[in-house]
């Protein structure tokens, strides 16, 4: 209900900026630093595009409540453009050049990457930084860009760390099977799963691919009962993984081990399936309580409490994400001690700073560098979700095999 | 005819000229964000001729045309990144081939059958069509949907690429305006006109409405066809859902719809009306221009139900009327 | 045994199906009109029927009639407001585009309020697998299965037994004649459509049960009601059940013996194939659509 209010605000606002007035407006006392980019609102991404967004309006609406920043002795108040790309990659990038010819000089990306590679390329030629928290896909960061970057590592070295954890497990996993996707992020995700389990030893019984779309996976579970695989890895969406889940509830299918990348971070997904989330394994970049200073917002901790002071939604890792692609920028735009574009990029290029999201330290490539940046393995216990790998950040014992979804308490 | 129909209309055709000449003059007077508009602008109105030479002219009414944008960029795209490395413009020039060629194929196979259905059973067929194409295409490897085609980049006169794209549209747009006018005033567009009023008498009469229909159904296929594989290649990289998008075919009936069904301006109006909405007015709302853009749609069909061509006849009427 | 659970997967997957499209399958039979914000009417149901459920604790399956008075109300002023408005106008053809305007905004308007997440309900009932022969059933499935055949059944009986649907029905067949006989034809179009959205919302909670939703999914029920309706035939109730049972066994048979990849490229391509052999459907009825 919340959201209607603003969308009422925002229609006011957008009507006021049909006058272009990106520049005019730096002309006050204090100058005005622009992030552009899109966000898909209205598409299958919504929600996550939601969370993002919810991150970058924390971190300006915190920065400029704290008077702005101070970059190379001027002050800067910081601004937010963003618009919905609709999940529709023309549309994307016209709305992008109107940025560019706007003179933004920043953005933020959208997720997906057949919108963030076309958007990209607009960006890129024309020496203007991203700095993204939506695509993680390998075909981003294998275009030899050198003004990309993105808070995730690349979708095939994510599962590195997971698969490491895995082996580690007594009795010893003996086999896996995936289900993934039909999408450029979780078949690459996919791939991901299997070379680095690949590495570790442990042979694939099954690999299933569902379509875009899916109402059912109940032949899908037939086909794992029948062929029962110590470990089910999902590299499907929230959505899926939350079908999936049910209908393995609802039919008994129980395996030792249940991982699914995304969903069970998400409180809405842990409270439909109630005590049976109990045990289901996740990754994540985030939680609020590891041990992370951030120039801005202190701890995790300090940006969760001032997040949910100003908001209803509930706290998710992209929300944390999203604020640090804008805490990212302004460290960046600190070191370089300007806001040139160029000499942004190099900074964002060598940066190695602390945010209450991670330590941000991205590869040549642009991406998230696989170990400083990489997931942590979380498994839901009592209804929250928690950090079980590695040891330093570690919040609750794993529990492994799981029990059977009708003994879970 | 074709000669006659030109001196009938001398001066909409001197229009014509002027407004293509006034347009090739866009990128060097406005910002990159209008030359992309003009160019979303172009393909949209050549994607809106290109469905109304059957939808328009014989009343079939197509809603799964967006089959063949994804068809023709996949296929060009597929080929040129596999055969012709290194060659951006000779590839991109047998791509356009390759892309329009297999979109005529796969039309011309499903033609006899499929233009049999009537109405809203022929529409609904084609919809089909287009999801059986998107999920293959989607979900076997060999067709690169789900991971995504990286196209070979092209560029020319160091033209800036929105420019680059501007242009190569303009001249795609253009003959598809000519072959449209032709067609419509060539006996062929008569006896599609026939199909479209009455296909029983049409038939009765002598008109071969077998040929005429699947003739044109290829045509139509094989223009949007060629007209995705540029669409790719303005984007740079696709997925399935880049260019097989439901959003397509729909809007290639509400251009028309808007302009004026069965007229060579109506794709041109409703393209620039829709675009310019959606993109430059609406462009900046973050929340609700979905909502705005289907209530426009509401309207549309409620106040201008023969689109603006027809509004415009009906004004026209009343006032000479008076 | 693995063939046996495939088909029993894919019939309580069909009895959803049925029930999804039989409004479509009314609408188009009665009145020749493609709503395209079908789909968006069973959305509204699964929204309305999730409020109930979060904010009252009532399952469901108890709020169906209510759902469904909601969705018939709103059903009859988006027809005698829009839609009738838009056949006289133009044609037949463009009042599918008003209805999918209609869908854009619906779908908006649920992301609004009640934002893109994904939603679900999880009743009391569900989590314990039922075992029948060594089948495993999904009792939250079955249930819906139920729900859906009885509702069915109910309208099947209204259109054949009451004075409404005798009504519906001749003014279908013979709008003039129906007029001569002194229907107000436009009265039974409105009705048509409340019946039919009532409908849509009793499939939408019913669905909410089973499936995880948000905004997006409505274009895919569309698509669903459209492949159902023309396997099972248009008009009628059974039509939509035999249409929806089939496509169900489909999708699971697909799914098990070609790929879980492939099911809906399946469901299209028996779409297309079944309007070049048989348009009017396996129970085709000769309705205004149809002709």
């Amino acid at each position: 209900m919340t959201l209607s209010r603003r969308s009422m605000v925002q229609l006011a606002g957008g009507a006021a900026l049909a006058a272009p007035a990106i520049h005019t407006a730096s002309a006050q006392a204090t100058k005005t630093i622009t992030f552009g980019g899109s966000v898909p609102l209205s598409g299958g991404a919504a929600e996550t595009g939601l969370n993002v967004n919810n991150g970058y309006k924390t971190a300006v609406q915190f920065i400029n409540e704290q008077g702005g920043v101070e970059i190379a002795g001027t002050r800067y108040k910081l601004d937010l453009k963003l618009f919905d790309d609709a999940s529709d990659p023309s549309r994307a990038v016209n709305l992008i050049q109107r940025q560019l010819d706007d003179g933004v000089d920043f953005f933020l990306g959208s997720f997906g990457s057949n919108i963030v590679l076309p958007t990209a390329a607009v960006t890129e030629r024309a020496e203007k930084p991203m700095v993204q928290a939506g695509g993680g896909s390998d075909q981003i960061f294998g275009q030899g860009y050198k003004y990309v970057f993105g808070m995730f590592p690349r979708a095939t070295r994510q599962f590195l760390s997971t698969a490491a954890f895995i082996k580690t497990l007594a009795p010893a996993v003996k086999n896996y099977s995936v289900i993934f996707t039909n999408d450029a992020f979780s078949k690459t995700a996919a791939q991901g799963v299997m070379n680095a389990m690949k590495d570790q030893g442990i042979p694939m019984l099954e690999s299933y691919s569902f379509p875009e779309t899916i109402t059912d996976a109940s032949s899908v579970l037939a086909s794992i009962r029948a062929k029962t695989p110590e470990a089910l890895i999902c590299m499907t969406h929230d959505q899926d993984n939350l079908l999936i889940a049910k209908q393995m509830i609802a039919t008994g299918t129980n395996v030792n081990l249940l991982f699914q990348g995304l969903g069970p971070q998400l409180g809405s997904f842990r409270d439909t399936l109630g005590k049976a989330a109990n045990g289901i394994y996740f990754q994540t970049y985030w939680d609020e309580r590891a041990p992370l200073k951030d120039r801005f917002f202190g701890t995790p901790k300090d940006f969760a409490a001032y997040y949910r002071k100003n908001n209803t939604r509930p706290i998710a890792y992209h929300v944390s994400a999203g604020a640090a692609c804008i805490v990212t920028y302004i460290e960046a735009m600190m070191a370089a001690k300007s806001i040139d574009p160029v000499k942004v990029r190099d900074a964002l290029a060598s940066i190695d700073v602390m945010t209450q999201y991670s330590r941000i330290k991205f590869t040549e490539q642009g991406d998230g560098d696989p170990v400083i940046m990489g997931p942590w393995v979380g498994q839901v216990v009592a209804n929250a979700p928690e950090v079980v790998s590695p040891a330093n950040a570690k919040t609750a014992p794993y529990t492994y095999p799981t029990p059977a979804w009708s003994q879970r308490s | 005819m074709l000669a006659a129909a030109l001196r009938k209309r001398a001066w909409r055709v001197l229009a014509g000229v002027v407004f293509f000449a006034a347009a090739a003059s866009l990128p060097f007077v406005t910002t990159p964000f209008y030359v992309r508009v003009g160019q979303l602008v172009l393909f949209s109105s050549a994607l809106g001729l290109a469905w109304t030479l059957l939808g328009g002219f014989a009343g079939y009414w197509s809603f799964g045309h967006a089959a063949f944008i994804g068809l023709g960029a996949f296929a060009a795209g597929i080929f040129e990144v596999e055969l012709m490395k290194g060659q951006p413009w000779l590839g991109f020039a047998l791509g356009l081939l390759v892309g329009a060629g297999l979109s005529a194929l796969a039309a011309a196979v499903v033609a006899w059958p499929i233009l049999r259905l009537r109405g809203i059973y022929f529409a609904v067929a084609m919809l089909g069509i287009s999801q059986v194409l998107a999920e293959l295409n989607n979900n076997i490897d060999m067709f690169k949907g789900s991971m995504g085609l990286v196209l070979p980049r092209l560029s020319a006169f160091g033209l800036r690429p929105e420019a680059l794209y501007f242009y190569l549209l303009l001249i795609a747009t253009i003959l598809i305006t000519i072959l449209a006018f032709a067609i419509q005033h060539s006996r062929i567009g008569a006896g599609l006109m026939a199909i479209r009023e009455d296909e029983d008498t049409a038939r009765m009469l002598g008109v071969p409405t077998e040929r005429y229909k699947v003739t044109m159904f290829i045509a139509s296929a094989a223009l949007t066809g060629a007209l995705g594989v540029i669409y790719a290649h303005s984007l740079g990289y696709i997925t399935t859902s880049s260019v097989y998008r439901t959003e397509f075919s729909l809007n290639m009936i509400v251009y028309n719809l808007l302009g004026g069904i069965g007229t060579l301006i109506g794709p041109f109006l409703g393209s620039a009306i829709m675009v310019i909405l959606t993109q430059v007015v609406l462009g900046r709302l973050l929340s609700i221009h979905m909502f705005v853009t289907g209530a426009l749609l509401v309207l549309l069909v409620l106040v201008a139900p023969k689109g603006i061509t027809g509004l415009v006849r009906a004004l026209r009427q009343r006032w000479s009327a008076r | 045994m693995l063939a046996l659970q495939t088909i029993a997967d894919g019939l309580v997957l069909g009895g959803l199906y049925a029930l999804s499209a039989v409004g479509f399958s009314l609408i188009f039979g009665v009145m020749g009109v493609v709503n395209l914000s079908h789909g968006a009417l069973v959305m509204i149901g699964a929204y309305l029927a999730w409020f109930f459920w979060h904010a009252l604790g009532l399952d469901p399956l108890v709020t169906i009639p209510v759902v469904m008075l909601c969705l018939g109300a709103f059903g009859y002023v988006y027809q005698r407001g829009l839609i009738q408005l838009a056949v006289d106008r133009s044609s037949h053809v463009a009042s599918m585009l008003v209805t999918f305007g209609v869908a854009l905004m619906l779908r908006n308007t649920l992301v609004l309020v009640f934002s893109p997440d994904l939603r679900s309900i999880t009743p009391s009932y569900s989590g314990h697998p039922l075992l029948l022969g060594g089948i495993v059933i999904d009792p939250v499935r079955l249930a819906a299965l139920g729900a859906s055949l009885v509702l069915l059944g109910t309208l099947a009986v209204i259109l054949s037994r009451s004075r409404m649907g005798r009504v519906i029905r001749a003014t279908a067949q013979q709008e003039l004649a129906a007029r001569l006989c002194g229907v107000n034809a436009h009265h039974v179009y409105g009705l048509t459509f409340a019946v039919a959205a009532a409908f849509a919302g009793a499939a939408g909670a019913i669905l909410g049960i089973v499936l995880p939703f948000s905004p997006p999914d409505e274009g895919l029920w569309t698509l669903n009601a459209f492949v159902v309706v023309t396997l099972g035939g248009v008009g009628s109730p059974q039509g939509a059940l035999l249409g929806g049972l089939l496509l169900g066994v489909m999708a699971t048979g697909t799914s098990q013996l070609i790929g879980p990849a492939f099911p809906n490229a399946m469901m299209f391509a028996v779409l297309v194939a079944m309007l070049l052999i048989r348009p009017s459907g396996l129970l085709g009825n000769a309705f205004a659509g149809s002709r």
